[in-house]
């Protein structure tokens, strides 16, 4: 069935308003699934929409994050803005977007529209949604069971990059910043050598090809786990000497960072966070927003996807650390957080089978893409490895890097987590961390929640 | 007695990166030391880096982005009569995943562009349209082993002349068609990822062995010079002596 834009439009308003008095939380693409379907290019019929006041942020890491700070800055500065949600990123969740910040007859009423975009779906949104802003926060491995390599989501955006888009780059990332050539012009982004910079020298540690020529990328530090100033061992691609955003100085005791001649008040202060605040300073000074103003933005932004969470229970202090599965690169960032605590600790580990679409898989490989030395050289009181399939390859993996395999306790179910989380009053430390995905890690907030109101 | 000294080459550890493959090495190197032999391993990090085919016994090549493969195999083809005398040695050349190109007659992109490979393995690649994500368990016919691991296939491969490593228990393997990976020789590739070593220690340890086997026939061959010179000029004189009518 297709219908004119008109009555789909309608139609998805109605949803809406059904779907958020259902559930608010809930239902936040529907709207613009169904009418996306009942229409053929539904998303280009909106009017009113300014080209160059859309700016959409996609990536492999760091995408809801930026967006939401992005959006945050600039509707903080008093401008008109629209935003899709987490988990709305594809061409169903814009469309909702536009569905909700429209008039009825399909005028856009906002003066900007900042769009967190999934990888995958870049080349068909912007093909009916043509942004002339386009910020790639990152290009990493995730997902291999969609993506296979990062060159395949390279393939995407070279696609979509023409000379009509600003491009907001990372300085330090090799993959996407070789896509600078493309675009009409290009704002770097970047993170100065800081007091959490690191070298890579072990003889195991491996870079990337470069985009540009396929040589080895060298690098001559990391701020993240392959993000850092780089040059090519053959051509000239590498980092820019003199980046247009700079983040020279970030002053942990006071969350602050330093770029240009402005101070910026910070809550987050992982070196991830770090460059989304860059990243959102290129886009917002571009966009015309004062430094007061982002300034101001900044210190009242609160992310609702934050990835950490502390909790206490009998006494012990519970730091849980989210990572997405097969994105080595939120999973090292997880084990960084652990090897900074150097107080003993105990380490409850749950990786799990790939359940995102059929096949599931049992896919481990990724672990291999980091490196545990720097949490197995810290004093661990006991690693307990859990879930029903892939625990005994997190064990081998913590081994292969120096864990003791006599610290190591294994758990092949995951149906009765309180066997698992019992452990806890066993163990002499109070300082627990705990590495699962999001579904685990609130059956053990349930389970400790029960348990606290049990105890009084 | 001194300990058993094999040399394996890791090709391009940068730029041949996918997949955690680098924990292969690792197993090779954990395996060895459980064996009680003493196994240098070598990065080859750059396509200008020469390999001393003659002191190694393995040389592995982890998965990488297909857009390198041209680079890789004309960094190859610099040492070519090398690398023969080092298949027909029988020494271990190992592919991972997609550097099966490498090792095949020649790889279609899916915009019908064509990747030539070595050709060392009579196999063709076909690039996929969807990346395919799944468990993978097969049994390599020579050794009778059963592997266990996953494979994120983004290309289809056809077996021609070349033999398969194994047949699938479970998963895609080569193109869906029941077969696994292919071999010639000692030059063998695997669609299966795990780290493959590191979840399938049998097969790592079935490779050092026979590695190390393979080290001593060379040294007995070098060793027998004469013998072996004698053997030729024997068989070649029943060759063409006059039949007994």
């Amino acid at each position: 069935m297709k219908l004119p834009f008109q009555i789909a439009l309608c139609i998805g308003k109605a949803i809406a308003i059904a779907a958020r008095i259902v559930d608010n939380n809930r239902g936040t693409n529907i709207s613009g699934k169904i009418a996306t379907k009942l229409c053929p290019n539904f998303i280009n019929h909106f009017k009113k929409i300014d080209y160059n006041k859309v700016i959409m942020v996609t990536g492999t890491n760091g995408k809801s994050t930026t967006t939401n700070l992005i959006a945050h800055t600039i509707a903080k500065s008093g401008r008109k803005t629209a935003t899709n949600g987490e988990g709305a990123n594809m061409m169903g969740g814009v469309a909702t977007t536009l569905i909700k910040n429209s008039s009825l007859s399909g005028k856009f009423k906002k003066e900007f529209l900042i769009l967190e975009i999934d990888e995958r779906s870049l080349p068909a949104i912007h093909e009916v949604l043509p942004a002339r802003n386009l910020v790639i926060t990152n290009l990493q491995k995730d997902q291999v069971q969609r993506n296979g390599d990062p060159d395949f989501i390279y393939r995407k955006f070279e696609k979509v990059i023409n000379k009509e888009i600003t491009l907001y780059i990372n300085n330090e990332e090799p993959r996407s910043k070789a896509l600078e050539d493309k675009a009409g012009q290009v704002v770097y982004f970047s993170v100065d050598k800081n007091e959490n910079s690191f070298e890579k020298n072990s003889f195991y540690c491996v870079t990337l090809p470069c985009p540009k020529c396929n040589h080895k990328i060298e690098y001559d530090y990391f701020n993240l786990e392959s993000i850092g100033n780089f040059h090519c061992s053959n051509c000239n691609h590498s980092s820019e000497e003199k980046p247009q955003v700079k983040i020279t100085n970030i002053d942990l005791e006071n969350n602050q960072i330093e770029c240009g001649e402005e101070l910026y008040p910070i809550t987050y202060t992982t070196p991830f966070y770090i460059y989304n605040y860059a990243a959102t300073i290129a886009v917002a000074k571009q966009m015309g927003i004062t430094s007061e103003e982002i300034a101001s933005g900044f210190k009242t932004f609160v992310n609702p996807g934050e990835r950490r969470e502390i909790l206490t229970y009998k006494g012990k202090t519970i730091h849980y650390l989210r990572m997405k599965q097969e994105n080595p690169e939120t999973l090292q960032s997880a084990i960084d957080t652990v090897a900074k605590d150097k107080n003993s600790k105990a380490i409850f580990i749950g990786f799990y089978e790939v359940k995102d679409f059929l096949p599931y898989y049992s896919n481990t490989f990724y672990f291999f893409d980091c490196n545990f030395q720097d949490v197995t050289k810290t004093p661990v009181e006991k690693y307990i490895v859990f879930s029903k399939t892939v625990c005994y390859d997190t064990a081998n993996r913590i081994i292969y890097d120096g864990a003791d395999s006599s610290k190591i306790e294994i758990y092949d179910y995951e149906e009765d987590i309180s066997v698992i989380l019992k452990k806890m009053d066993e163990l002499k430390t109070n300082n627990i961390y705990i590495l699962t995905g999001m579904k685990p890690y609130n059956k053990i907030k349930s389970f400790l929640a029960e348990e606290a109101t049990k105890n009084g | 007695m001194d300990k058993i000294e094999l040399k394996l080459v890791w090709l391009y550890p940068d730029i041949l990166n996918l997949h955690g493959e680098r924990g292969s090495v690792q197993a090779f190197q954990k395996v060895a030391e459980n064996l009680g032999i003493s196994l240098e391993i070598e990065r080859i990090d750059n396509y200008t880096d020469k390999i001393d085919f003659e002191n190694t016994d393995i040389i592995f090549c982890p998965p990488g982005e297909l857009k390198v493969i041209p680079e890789v195999k004309k960094s190859l083809e610099i040492q070519k009569e090398e690398l023969e005398q080092y298949i027909k040695d029988r020494k271990y050349l190992i592919a991972v995943g997609t550097t099966g190109s490498l090792l095949a007659k020649e790889t279609i992109r899916e915009d019908n562009t064509k990747i030539e490979g070595l050709g060392i393995l009579d196999i063709t690649g076909q690039e996929r349209k969807m990346v395919l994500g799944d468990d993978l368990h097969f049994l390599i016919e020579k050794t009778k082993q059963e592997i266990i691991g996953s494979q994120i296939q983004m290309i289809d491969f056809t077996l021609h002349k070349a033999q398969p490593l194994g047949e699938t228990i479970y998963g895609y393997g080569n193109s869906g068609a029941g077969n696994e990976g292919a071999r010639n020789l000692n030059v063998i590739f695997t669609n299966c990822l795990g780290p493959v070593f590191v979840k399938n220690p049998w097969w790592t340890e079935a490779i050092l062995k026979d590695a190390v086997l393979n080290k001593i026939s060379l040294f007995s061959k070098e060793e027998y010079t004469i013998e072996n010179k004698s053997f030729e000029t024997t068989k070649d004189f029943i060759k063409r002596k006059p039949q007994i009518t």
